[in-house]
């Protein structure tokens, strides 16, 4: 039985990595400025991203170079596919296969070859959405010819129907911006406005959701949500069809509408993936439909995929995995070696890592204090401990480049040249607010690279003068217990990504003051006047541009003038495929290879 | 023997209850709520609680006991996914699938790999190690107890992926395993497990070496074994009549128990070789804190290793007529 008990030991370690929501790669190697490297991040950032129009949003997609169509693609992927109705869709996983399998009103249409630009366009749509009065009312119109994948056509009905769905409380994963802005409270209050969803008769009132035709879907909202094309667009929210809507089991039975079906579906085993006939590629401007099968072996830890994927033999030639990443004992391996070049892919996830300083204790309403954890932290340690440069990059702020509007050049504490931080100008500081040797408790996650990770910090906080007292967390309570308000921990790190590439996920979840709440992502718990005001204008903003600039900002406020939080460290991931895999490229919005441009050589 | 039979299989109902609150009393114990994983980011008291209550994870733990042994015995038409005949484990938290339809599709890769491993680690095992007991002193039974030695010291989690390196990404002797049906095509799927039986029998086959030989040398120094020697039997007569016989028992004890405990999830082999059995499961219920596969598993393990205990017992009455059961 001992045997067992090491593989469970090992899993709960990964299951709290899953948890923290970050990379948990290790291992590779740990250099500092290479100047080439960070050039080659700077060109992935994130453009900023504009809303298109009905051009944009004509179909077919416009060809990727060298792609020919054919073939059978075989899908190497560590967990199996838990839900594929839309409505439970929310983790990266499902949210690759969904960009074969699932449209919605609205999606992202990569504007280069390199998957670092995007726009959103309609994809059922025909446009990004229009609205009149800054955000309030959104008028979207389907497009002709677009059916499901028994043949059926998709109508505003089906529409109403899939947002009417998501009320119910049988769903209960999925994302809930929509919901919440219809009903125009936070929380999962949203549920009283249709209890039961649209199965007992009930259906959302026309002064909120109007489908006055077939063609034709207004959302009217109380508040402005000029970010409505953006929540559009996740899986969350693709249609469902009313006809063949089965509620809990849609889950197992979905009625497509993506360019693949599924043939067959054994959970925790395989799943194959074959062309949808019902699909048409005029009506769609973002998707492919150059492989004729996608075969999922399910069960392939990181390491077995990287291994069958870098020897290339057999099956595994035309072998790639949507989400699995290369594991840290290969990872520079892969990333040295010249002949891998062309069959890998890096680039950013969308997490943020940060280290909260808790606003609401006595000692840290002192500003000078926090910007002298600000100067001393080294976040050496942390991307360290994440396998080095190669699986983590140091941040300058809590955007991440995956985001629109990240501005690089920001680094107000000099972390980028300094990553192991300026424990002088920090004594300096703390000298200068009389509280050198002051007690500072520092809270960490007992995963491996908690572990590592907060000791050396704890070390560099302490050559500026710190008295610096390390409390473990166990991961699997470790958000529950450094979001209670009346934690005793005065920095604790944690990560954040944004639900689409906007900082309005970002930003107001974790620095309005009004959330401060038990339970609530307010970690810091910081409550700045400007910083809550400024929220509530830019959110106003129906320019994603203008509001993208805006956001980077109040970012740059947060940082370099609250001192609430630290970044530490922008997560990255790197992905390998067999040698006959063609239209091979790391999208950032998905944070992953994307499916929809793949072809077998 | 019938009595026997029906006060073994009584004793393993009340292990397997026993074992069925212990597990619930465990998973409730554990500070890790299944509704969190599923809770999403922005994750608030509210939303947690409606997930508690879809999953019926806020009745009282008694209750949902009730209900779970309810269900088990005659199964329910109460869940939202759909019917779940008895015996009826509920549905997954995390795939929404049928416990134990997901169980028994899971059943028949963890039996080809057990059935196969141990066929050929009964034949190696045992045939080495009688090898060695009837040369004993020689230079094979040497090489023999020195190879089982350092054989029986690895692990899977070693050879494995050092044979999967070796034979299959560098070489490629042998095929990528994975598990195909048998009905579909023998031939893949006597491939495709190919390596698995090799690595999972090569550290089985070496305690079973030691075990044989050993075993076997004890029956060779007992006094029946003598006295037939004395009496001017053969030794190969002897060896083979008398001895081999009297050294299964101990075997076959032990030979049950891992055939069982094979059986209820193979968890490191499946594991290296990517192969969606038993183990597998039980690794992912613990992962995802998903209590009805959890106990699905664990209730479906045990049940195969008191199965075969029984199996065991019985056998014993076969192989030494000394043995009465009553």
């Amino acid at each position: 039985m001992s045997r067992g008990r090491h593989v469970y030991g090992a899993l709960s370690v990964l299951a709290a990595g899953a948890l923290v929501l970050s990379g948990c790669s290790k291992g590779g190697s740990d250099s500092g400025g290479d100047n080439k490297k960070q050039q080659e991040n700077a060109k992935r950032q994130q453009a900023s991203i504009k809303f298109g129009d009905a051009a944009d949003s004509t179909g077919p997609a416009p060809d990727v170079p060298g792609a020919k169509a054919g073939g059978t693609m075989e899908v190497l992927q560590r967990d199996s596919y838990a839900h594929l109705d839309p409505g439970q869709i929310y983790v990266s996983d499902e949210g690759s296969l969904a960009t074969l399998l699932h449209r919605g009103l609205t999606g992202y249409k990569a504007t280069s070859n390199d998957g670092a630009q995007h726009e959103v366009v309609g994809d059922l749509a025909t446009d990004s959405g229009a609205t009149t009065d800054g955000g309030k009312t959104w008028k979207y119109t389907l497009k002709d010819g677009i059916k499901f994948q028994d043949g059926s056509p998709i109508t505003s009905k089906d529409v109403r129907h899939s947002l009417e769905r998501l009320f119910a409380p049988f769903i209960n994963q999925g994302p809930t911006y929509v919901q919440q802005w219809l009903a125009d409270s936070p929380g999962t209050a949203y549920r009283k406005l249709l209890k039961d969803g649209p199965y007992k008769g009930k259906h959302l009132p026309t002064s909120i959701l109007e489908t006055p035709d077939d063609k034709t879907i207004v959302f009217h909202f109380k508040t402005a949500h000029p970010d409505l094309p953006y929540a559009l667009a996740m899986a969350g929210y693709a249609v469902v069809s009313q006809k063949g809507d089965t509620k809990e089991k849609y889950d197992k039975t979905p009625v497509l509408t993506g360019p693949y079906k599924i043939q067959s579906f054994k959970s925790g085993k395989s799943m194959v993936l074959v062309k949808n006939t019902n699909w048409d590629p005029k009506t769609d401007p973002i998707r492919h439909q150059y492989v004729d099968q996608f075969n999922i072996t399910f069960n392939q830890q990181y390491e077995t995929s990287t291994k069958a994927l870098l020897a290339d033999s057999g099956a595994d030639q035309t072998g790639l995995s949507f989400n699995n990443q290369v594991d840290a004992g290969n990872l520079s391996k892969v990333l040295k070696d010249p002949s891998m070049k062309s069959r890998t892919v890096s680039g950013y996830q969308p997490y943020v890592g940060q280290m909260n300083i808790n606003m609401s204790h006595p000692a840290l309403k002192d500003k000078t204090v926090r910007e002298a954890i600000a100067y001393a932290l080294p976040v050496t340690p942390f991307v360290r401990a994440y396998g080095g440069t190669d699986a983590m990059e140091v941040a300058g702020g809590l955007i991440s480049p995956t985001v629109s509007g990240y501005d690089a050049a920001f680094d107000p504490w000099g972390k980028k040249k300094k990553p192991a931080g300026d424990p002088d100008k920090a004594k300096e500081l703390l000298k200068k607010a009389g509280k050198l040797n002051m007690k500072l408790t520092f809270g960490y996650i007992n995963t491996p690279e908690g572990q590592q990770y907060s000791t050396a910090m704890a070390a560099g906080l302490k050559k500026a003068g710190f008295n610096v007292q390390r409390q473990e967390i166990p991961a699997e309570t470790y958000y529950d217990q450094v979001s209670k308000l009346d934690n005793n921990y005065d920095i604790f790190h944690t990560a954040w990504g944004a639900d689409w590439p906007s900082a309005s996920t970002v930003i107001p979840p974790l620095y309005d003051g009004r959330v401060i709440a038990d339970g609530a992502q307010n970690y810091s718990q910081v409550n700045d006047p400007k910083v809550n005001s400024e929220i509530d204008r830019i959110n106003q903003i129906t320019d994603p541009v203008k509001s993208a600039a805006e956001w980077e900002k109040l970012d740059q406020y947060l940082v370099k003038d609250v001192v609430n939080v630290v970044p530490t460290g922008d997560y990255k991931q790197t992905q390998i495929a067999g040698s006959k895999v063609g239209g091979l490229v790391y999208d950032d919005v998905i944070g992953g290879i994307d499916p929809r441009r793949l072809y077998i050589k | 023997m019938l009595r026997f039979l029906v006060r073994r299989f009584l004793g393993a109902v009340v292990i397997l209850f026993l074992l069925s609150i212990v597990t619930f009393l465990m998973f409730f114990g554990m500070p890790r709520d299944p509704a969190l994983l599923m809770c999403g980011k922005t994750c608030n008291p509210q939303s947690l609680a409606n997930i508690h209550h879809v999953l019926g994870l806020d009745k009282s733990v008694p209750e949902q006991y009730w209900i779970f042994l309810h269900n088990l015995v005659t199964g329910s038409d109460q869940f939202a996914q759909g019917p779940c005949p008895a015996p009826c484990f509920g549905y997954s938290y995390h795939t929404n699938e049928q416990v134990w339809g997901t169980l028994m599709d899971r059943l028949p890769t963890t039996v080809s790999l057990t059935l196969g491993g141990a066929v050929c680690f009964l034949i190696v095992g045992l045939g080495t190690g009688l090898l060695a007991a009837w040369r004993r002193g020689t230079l094979i039974d040497k090489a023999a107890t020195a190879g089982a030695m350092v054989l029986s010291s690895m692990q899977i989690y070693f050879l494995g992926p050092l044979a999967l390196a070796i034979l299959v990404y560098q070489t490629h002797w042998f095929d990528k395993p994975a598990y195909n049906d048998f009905t579909a095509d023998p031939f893949t799927w006597f491939t495709g497990l190919i390596l698995p039986w090799v690595v999972l029998s090569t550290i089985f086959a070496a305690q079973y070496t030691r075990m044989a030989r050993s075993s076997m040398i004890e029956q060779l120094q007992e006094e029946h074994v003598r006295t037939a020697r004395a009496k001017g039997m053969s030794r190969q007569y002897v060896f083979f009549r008398y001895a081999w016989r009297g050294s299964l028992i101990p075997i076959v004890t032990i030979f049950g128990i891992d055939l069982g405990a094979l059986l209820g999830g193979a968890i490191i082999t499946e594991y290296t070789f990517s192969l969606p059995g038993l183990g597998q499961l039980a690794v992912q219920s613990v992962f995802f804190s998903d209590l009805p596969l959890l106990l699905g598993v664990m209730l479906f393990s045990a049940s195969m290793i008191l199965l075969f205990n029984i199996i065991v017992d019985a056998c014993y009455a076969f192989i030494d007529p000394r043995v009465r059961l009553a």
